[in-house]
């Protein structure tokens, strides 16, 4: 099995706090891991640092796609090597739309991989293949990046963009929190049709109920800075009836 | 300013008005180095080069303050308008905005356009202002009747070390419409600076976009007297200053009557050393009930030594108004460089797109297509090759 990405040892500070205590982890390529974990756990700043947010510091360990350390890569080298982030707050980007923005993306990493750039028309029919996957109306794609869309609708811009830009690695970050069940359907189908025995996720999520729909392979729990805990689906399932606090107290320093 | 040294523009013209200094409320932001640390002669007869497109239409070009004959093409007029070759009285003489007294003193050249009662044209109308040395003043008029519609581009154009000092006056009257698109697009060291003035009378309406891309100094004052019960204004700005620029905009609305509407959005873009200086004061008259008026400046700083000064102004003095202003400024959005990273976007890549989208907003809605085109294209190379 393909390692894709191999976090080791992995410490992480913003603002001279740190946050990330020691994360070790693996994604295989073709699996599907879930971290979950309360609030403040460390769960964003670990999809944030693996796709390089400049203000997260790496103070020890190490981050690698497919052997590879990518911690001196910019954010954009890492996207065109294949990681994506889904934003937990997707942001707003006024003035630019939504298709062109998609385009000039792709095109970046089409240009990096040594592939053809897409035209305005090529790009136009994969786009419209993809929208409709996630449901997104084409009058969408023509607004600017997120601007003034429902929350629903810019986490579905989130999984449009994955399904367009077609990671190797794919990390989510809470894309289902404040989704309805209909929205999170929608979520989950876009994201199961892109599972492949070449391609990793890592979702974060606070609730169960994402993987009713997206089965993961793997689950880890992430607490105080560290995995505290892993397991496969049932771990999950039983986070959910018993909450965290089993597992705080079994983890507390004697 | 030192009242021993020679008025820099005392060589043309005798008795030249005292000039502002820094010290002067309305001048506070806008030094005028510019202007005053030289003496201007008056412009040589050279061909000009100039930066402005060819709408196709109506076109008056003043080379150095002159109407030229070979380069204007007034042809292309329905009935019921004229362009005649005239220096228009100012409708304002103004002891306290000196260069409008300058203009009173220096102008030599001018038009008066005439659009006659519900006559509609079709195409724009261009004034290209093109200087290549010393000082010009010019002198434009115009007069929109009842009911007629009319679109109007102002060129400030040139090459080298020049300045010009413009009025344009533009009276609409009842139910009548002016849309008027003015660009700045200079020599880095040209000097403009430019009164604009326009009295609405009832329902008429007036939208102007004021562009400044490329000048040393380049300052607009906007005066709008809403002289008419339901008339509106939409007023919009877009300063992309680099290198030493400054750029500035002087509104003045003037509510007189009541239920006239007015809009102001004004944005900079400054790069390098460069300054913008907004300030936009909106007086509503005692009377002027369902007044609507709204302000907003938005600067975006793209280097730590630029600078802006912003100073909106309300004056009200009627009930029953719904106004409102805001000013912001920052630098560029550092989440969304990153999310545009996040997917693949280089850093430059990622700051020119987010530039050209706040600059865009304004470009986008410039009411006269053919500049609206035309400036579109400019955008795209100025910032990185993007076009969209």
């Amino acid at each position: 099995m393909t390692k894709l990405l191999e976090i080791t040892d992995l410490h992480v500070a913003i603002a001279g706090t740190e946050i990330l205590h020691g994360v070790n982890l693996t994604v295989n390529a073709g699996e599907v891991h879930a971290i979950m974990g309360t609030n403040g756990s460390g769960k964003s700043t670990l999809t944030k640092v693996i796709a390089g947010h400049p203000d997260y510091v790496v103070t020890r360990g190490d981050i690698r796609l497919r052997g590879q350390s990518i911690l001196e890569r910019e954010p954009e080298e890492r996207a065109r090597e294949g990681v994506f982030l889904a934003f937990q707050y997707p942001v707003e980007v006024p003035g630019v739309s939504n298709m062109y923005f998609l385009r000039t993306a792709l095109n970046a990493q089409r240009k990096h991989r040594g592939q053809p750039e897409l035209s305005g028309a090529e790009f136009l029919a994969l786009v419209k293949d993809k929208a409709r996957l996630v449901d997104i109306d084409a009058g969408l794609l023509n607004r600017s990046v997120n601007e003034g869309f429902s929350g629903g609708e810019k986490k579905r811009n989130e999984i449009l963009q994955l399904c367009v830009l077609e990671p190797a690695l794919a990390i989510l970050d809470e894309t289902d929190s404040g989704l309805d069940i209909d929205a999170l359907k929608t979520v989950a189908a876009g994201v199961n049709s892109l599972r492949s025995p070449q391609r990793g996720f890592l979702l974060v999520t606070h609730y169960q109920r994402l993987l009713d729909y997206i089965r993961p392979d793997h689950v880890h729990v992430l607490l105080d800075g560290r995995i505290a805990r892993s397991g496969g689906p049932e771990l999950a399932l039983k986070l959910e009836k018993e909450g965290y606090a089993w597992l705080e107290a079994a983890t507390t320093p004697s | 300013m030192n009242t021993t040294a020679a008025h820099p523009f005392a060589a043309l013209t005798p008795n030249p008005p005292a000039l502002p200094t820094i010290r002067d409320e309305d001048w506070r932001f806008t030094p005028l180095k510019a202007v005053t640390g030289q003496a201007w002669a008056a412009p040589s007869a050279a061909p000009v080069k100039f930066d402005a497109p060819d709408l196709g239409g109506p076109r008056l070009v003043f080379l150095n303050g002159r109407l030229d004959d070979s380069l204007s093409r007034p042809a292309g007029l329905p009935a019921g308008v004229t362009i005649s070759r005239e220096l228009p009285p100012l409708r304002q003489a103004a002891p306290e905005r000196p260069f409008v007294a300058l203009n009173a003193a220096g102008a030599r050249d001018g038009a008066v356009i005439r659009v006659a009662r519900n006559v509609k044209v079709e195409n724009p109308l261009q004034v290209v202002y093109a200087g290549g040395d010393g000082a010009a003043f010019a002198r434009l008029r115009l007069e929109l009747a009842q009911g007629a519609e009319l679109a109007v581009a102002e060129h400030f154009t040139g090459a080298g070390r020049h300045f010009l000092g413009s009025v344009t006056e533009a009276s609409v009257g009842a139910n009548a419409s002016l849309k008027i698109a003015r660009v700045v697009a200079d020599s880095a060291q040209a000097v403009h600076i430019a009164e604009f003035c326009a009295r609405l009378a009832r329902d008429a309406r007036l939208v102007l976009d004021s562009i400044a891309l490329e000048a040393e100094l380049a300052r607009t004052e906007l005066r709008i007297e809403l002289d008419g019960e339901g008339s509106q204004c939409d007023l919009r700005g877009l300063a992309l200053a680099r290198g030493h620029a400054l750029f500035d905009h002087q509104i003045h609305v003037d509510h007189a009557k009541p239920r006239a509407t007015s809009r102001q959005l004004f944005r900079n873009v400054l790069d390098d050393k460069s300054r913008g200086v907004f300030s936009g004061r909106v007086i509503v008259r005692p009377g002027a009930a369902g007044t609507d008026a709204q302000q907003q400046n938005n600067n975006l700083l793209l280097s730590d030594d630029a600078r802006v000064d912003t100073k909106p102004m309300l004056e009200i003095y009627a009930d029953d108004v719904k106004c409102s202003h805001g000013a912001t400024s920052g630098q560029l959005d550092a989440n969304a460089v990153f999310f545009l990273r996040s997917r693949g976007l280089g850093v430059d890549q990622a700051r020119a797109l987010l530039t050209f989208a706040f600059a865009n907003e304004i470009i986008e809605h410039i009411a006269v297509a053919g500049v609206r085109d035309w400036l579109g294209a400019r955008m795209g190379e100025r910032f990185h090759g993007l076009a969209q």
